[in-house]
């Protein structure tokens, strides 16, 4: 234990001694960190301690005694990732975990509040009962809803109907890298959690911008955000249907097509009208590579990218999900949709008709259970690539500009065959938004696999300034100061204010400034 | 050896670190207040206590990074009821090996001599009186004292051989299921057999402490003498022994001559086959607690033995192809399908279930020597059943009983717990 004992026992007397350790068992689990990890699985800096705080008090306190004493600390959610951990040597951690309730649910006003560690999941089959949804980001219903929703950028499939995790947010409970507690939102004049930007002060831009501080800027303790209306059962009944789980029954107006079109020209362009036209429940752009890698892992995968079928039927491929509330309106959006694909020459793939697969694609698409199976286990190494929020246009840029730099690393052997496109285009917000990830698979324990994949992130980073195809989405390997210091000449010197805020916000810099940035000196 | 770490690095170090482990598959989760899957994650919190953290440890420890004398290692790897929760939430997405690394983590402990001090008793009890409860081995039988039942420790044969199991030979409150089951089995017309004091414990707890050389002794010993015995079926109550002979005793290479049984399944064919009626009206409102052993952990397990290989450029396939124990095929139908059959029964689901279900939190050692932490997952349980109405759990195993029951009392809470062997008595 590096700690010095005197502020160890102040951390203890904090949290108790159950919630508190430094002993090298505990440290070490944590340091497994292979999402984001720039060389094998392990996290280079060890933290001194971990604790479990339960309630905003504790964490206060926990802050006051760092900022005393000079400790960096660094709170994680679900801690999925490397930049969940500090970067610096004689840090702590805090794990958020024992604060996981879902403390409102407020179905008139349709919003919930929630702690630190309440996952998506446990939000909305919760929500699900009173007639609601939530918000399911793109990495599963694993996630915090909270962190998504406060810190770390916020994407997910359901954005057509459902937005994205930063628009969603409402009122915050936000404690302060000093340990001072700031409410924002309607919450910070006393009126409740209704609303995001006053009364009372609205700091959203500062506390999230756009991608989020990631955790530098402190801890937030408690947040509200939105819901939505849900026309489904209050409980989804599962099958089995190995490898899977599948619904036993059919949704009513539920319906997940999948179409093709001549080119990614008349695929944005039926985007386009489709978000105009306001009807859907889910949309995305999906490649033969990763459907493929949802239908099959290894020599499944193999067998079936070698027949060339996902490649053929899927290479230009929309998944349009109708999910309507009446008879009429489901033939409503039905007819739209014919109407949309006859102008844009789409045409229904019947990969998606049978139950089977409508079951199948339902969950996925409204659990968002299925992330780590399609990313995570064909080569152990997971990244992903551009991903900057724009127009249709830009996504589908980022999808060619991926395409063409991912196989020249493809042809180096470095990274997974996967056609180059492997990639989801999700579309938000009435299609006036959307984006691509470019995702990579490679082996993270093979020193020659891991350096191509470093490499090409960093040769897409070039091509996103180059090209102008905006700020990468998630680049592990390059948040907080690296970067910034490759976009922000391009993005208006964006970073002198990041380095203000943490420097007003921090003066003592003890919110871990890894992955946003440090302060202004 | 059947347990080495080093088998399990590649899954190890393939944990994506997602923590899908430390909750039931998403599509299944149901509500918040029962949307946990891990009675260790859940009680102690620390990532070190879930699967995934496990793994790391695992790895750590392979790896050299961790001291296998670490006072804190060893606390953490035994606050786990190894019931296996983790390792089905983890197969719903990859093929990753949890739970066995979580054994073989445990016997890299014992194997380098870092075994805790509460669990040289139970060894010691293995070894001497052939059972993990400081037991006489003399007074094993004693459960089917006046019974009508051929004792095979006094010479002869049998085709179906009943296995009571430690806790339902020993425990006073118990021992009545065994009596009743053997009861059961005669009035259907079964010739069944016990091996009175000569009956041994199935090796369970030992293996899952990691002493991994004390269980291949009990294991080859039952195998040999069921077969000497002239055994085609052995009928077990024990979930614990159920699991562990279908699962871990066919990886001995010993030749069984005999099919495994669990009694519910056999109770489930005897009620089928109209050899036995149940015609009493029970008007209770139960529910039904899978026992880890009898359901996820009784699925047979094929180790994966070979090479790997890339293809597609980095993508990793295993030769050959890996069979992935994903715990669906446990027993899960045959003890519903014998509550469904008595008349007048309300039987009704509880939220975590089947190849999901939440432990006892007696298993893995943990009733034994940190009893708390059992009453508390069992606590957990019992508070599921009443958000479901139930006014009893049946379960078909002795130590989820033992505990279940115990947490009620220690609780307070108005629950009653069943075997489904006395339900199946009461009805008849």
């Amino acid at each position: 234990m590096a700690l010095a004992k005197d502020i160890y026992q102040q951390l203890e007397a904090v949290v108790g001694p159950e919630n508190i350790s430094g002993s090298s068992a505990v440290i070490w689990s944590y340091m497994y960190q292979p999402f984001g990890n720039t060389k094998g699985v392990w996290a280079e800096t060890l933290p001194e301690a971990v604790l479990l705080p339960k309630s905003t008090e504790e964490v206060v306190a926990i802050a006051k005694i760092c900022n005393r004493h000079h400790i960096v600390f660094k709170a994680m959610s679900t801690g999925w990732g490397i930049h969940n951990l500090p970067g610096v040597k004689g840090a702590i951690v805090l794990d958020l975990r024992r604060m996981n309730s879902i403390l409102e649910i407020d179905e008139k006003n349709m919003f919930a509040v929630v702690e630190p560690s309440v996952i998506c999941m446990q939000l909305q089959v919760e929500a699900l009962r009173k007639g609601l949804n939530c918000h399911i980001i793109g990495a599963g219903s694993n996630t915090s809803v909270l962190a998504s929703a406060t810190s770390v950028v916020g994407y997910g499939p359901d954005g057509l109907s459902m937005g994205f995790s930063g628009r969603n947010l409402l009122g915050v409970e936000w404690v302060l890298p000093t340990g001072e507690v700031l409410k924002l939102g309607s919450l910070g004049s006393g009126d409740g959690w209704f609303c995001g930007d006053g009364p009372g002060p609205s700091l959203r831009g500062i506390l999230r911008g756009w991608e989020g501080a990631w955790g530098g800027l402190g801890v937030i303790t408690k947040c509200a955000v939105k819901l939505f209306h849900w026309p489904g059962p209050a409980e989804l009944e599962m099958k089995n249907a190995q490898p899977n789980y599948t619904l036993k029954e059919p949704i009513k107006y539920f319906r997940a097509s999948l179409f093709n079109f001549p080119s990614l020209e008349k695929l944005g362009e039926a985007a386009y009208k489709l978000g105009e036209s306001e009807v859907g429940y889910f949309i995305t752009r999906l490649s033969p590579a990763f459907v493929g890698l949802q239908m099959a892992g290894g020599m499944n995968f193999v067998r079936l990218w070698e027949s060339g079928m996902p490649q053929e039927m899927l290479k230009y491929a929309l998944l349009f999900v109708i999910f309507a509330n009446s008879e009429g309106e489901f033939a409503y959006q039905q007819k739209v949709l014919d109407q949309i694909l006859e102008e844009t020459g789409g045409e229904a793939s019947p990969l998606a008709e049978t139950e089977e697969m409508q079951g199948l694609t339902a969950i996925s698409v409204i659990k968002v259970d299925a992330v780590t199976r399609s990313c995570f286990r064909s080569a152990g190494g997971f990244n992903t690539s551009f991903g900057a929020m724009d127009t249709i246009d830009l996504a589908l840029n980022q999808v060619r500009a991926g395409t063409e730099l991912k196989n020249s690393y493809i042809k180096k052997g470095v990274l997974m065959e996967d056609g180059g496109d492997n990639s989801a285009t999700l579309v938000f917000d009435q299609g006036h938004m959307a984006y691509t990830e470019v995702l990579l698979m490679y082996d993270n324990h093979d020193d020659k696999s891991t350096e191509g994949a470093m490499a090409y992130i960093g040769d897409s980073n070039q091509a996103c300034l180059k090209k102008s195809l905006g700020t990468p989405i998630f680049q592990l390997s390059q948040v907080g100061t690296g970067k910034h210091g490759l976009f922000s000449p391009a993005c208006f010197n964006y970073d002198k204010w990041q380095k203000e805020i943490k420097r007003v916000f921090d003066p003592n810099n003890t919110g871990d400034p890894t992955a946003y940035t440090e302060p202004k000196k | 050896m059947l347990l080495d770490l080093n088998d399990y690095r590649n899954d190890m170090k393939r944990c994506a670190r997602c923590s899908i482990c430390k909750w039931p598959p998403l599509a299944q989760m149901k509500s918040w207040r029962f949307s946990q899957n891990c009675p260790a994650i859940s009680r102690f919190n620390f990532h070190a206590y879930s699967g995934g953290g496990r793994m790391a440890l695992g790895l750590a420890l392979a790896e050299g990074k961790l001291d296998e004398a670490d006072e804190e290692l060893s606390n953490i790897v035994y606050r786990c009821t190894a019931c296996g929760a983790c390792d089905s939430s983890c197969k719903y997405n990859s093929e990753l090996e949890v739970l066995w690394p979580i054994y073989a983590t445990r016997a890299r402990l014992v194997g380098a001599g870092c075994f805790r001090e509460e669990h040289g008793p139970i060894i010691e009890s293995l070894r001497r009186e052939d059972n993990p409860l400081m037991k006489s081995k003399s007074e094993r039988g004693r459960w089917a004292e006046g019974l009508d039942v051929k004792d095979l420790s006094k010479g002869g044969q049998a085709e179906v051989i009943y296995h009571a199991g430690c806790l339902y030979s020993f425990d006073p409150e118990l021992s009545k299921v065994a009596r009743e089951t053997v009861t059961l089995l005669r009035s259907a017309g079964v010739e069944v057999g016990i091996r009175g004091a000569q009956e041994s414990c199935c090796g369970s707890m030992a293996f899952q402490l990691g002493f991994q050389g004390e269980f291949i002794k009990f294991a080859e010993s039952n195998i040999d003498d069921w077969n000497a015995l002239g055994a085609r079926k052995v009928v077990t109550s024990c979930a614990c022994g159920f699991g562990i002979m279908k699962a871990v005793y066919p990886l001995l290479g010993k030749k069984m001559k005999f099919e495994v049984v669990h009694i519910s399944q056999y109770l489930d064919e005897l009620i089928r086959e109209g050899k036995l009626q149940l015609s009493k009206k029970i008007p209770l409102r139960v529910t039904y607690h899978d026992p880890c052993n009898l359901g996820r952990k009784s699925e047979e397990y094929v180790p994966w033995k070979g090479t790997e290989k890339k293809v597609l450029g980095q993508l990793i396939v295993r030769e050959p192809e890996k069979t992935v124990h994903r715990g669906w095929e446990g027993v899960y139908d045959p003890p519903r399908d014998v509550i469904r059959a008595v008349p007048g029964i309300n039987f009704v689901e509880m939220e975590r279930i089947r190849e999901y279900a939440w432990c006892c939190g007696a298993g893995g050692g943990v009733k034994t020597t940190m009893d708390d932490f059992a009453l508390w997952t069992a606590g957990e349980r019992i508070a599921e059943a009443q958000s479901v109405g139930a006014e009893a759990i049946v379960t078909a195993c002795s130590w989820c009983e033992r505990n279940l029951r115990d947490a009620a009392a220690a609780q307070g809470k108005k629950m009653q717990v069943l075997d489904i062997v006395e339900l199946v008595k009461q009805a008849r």
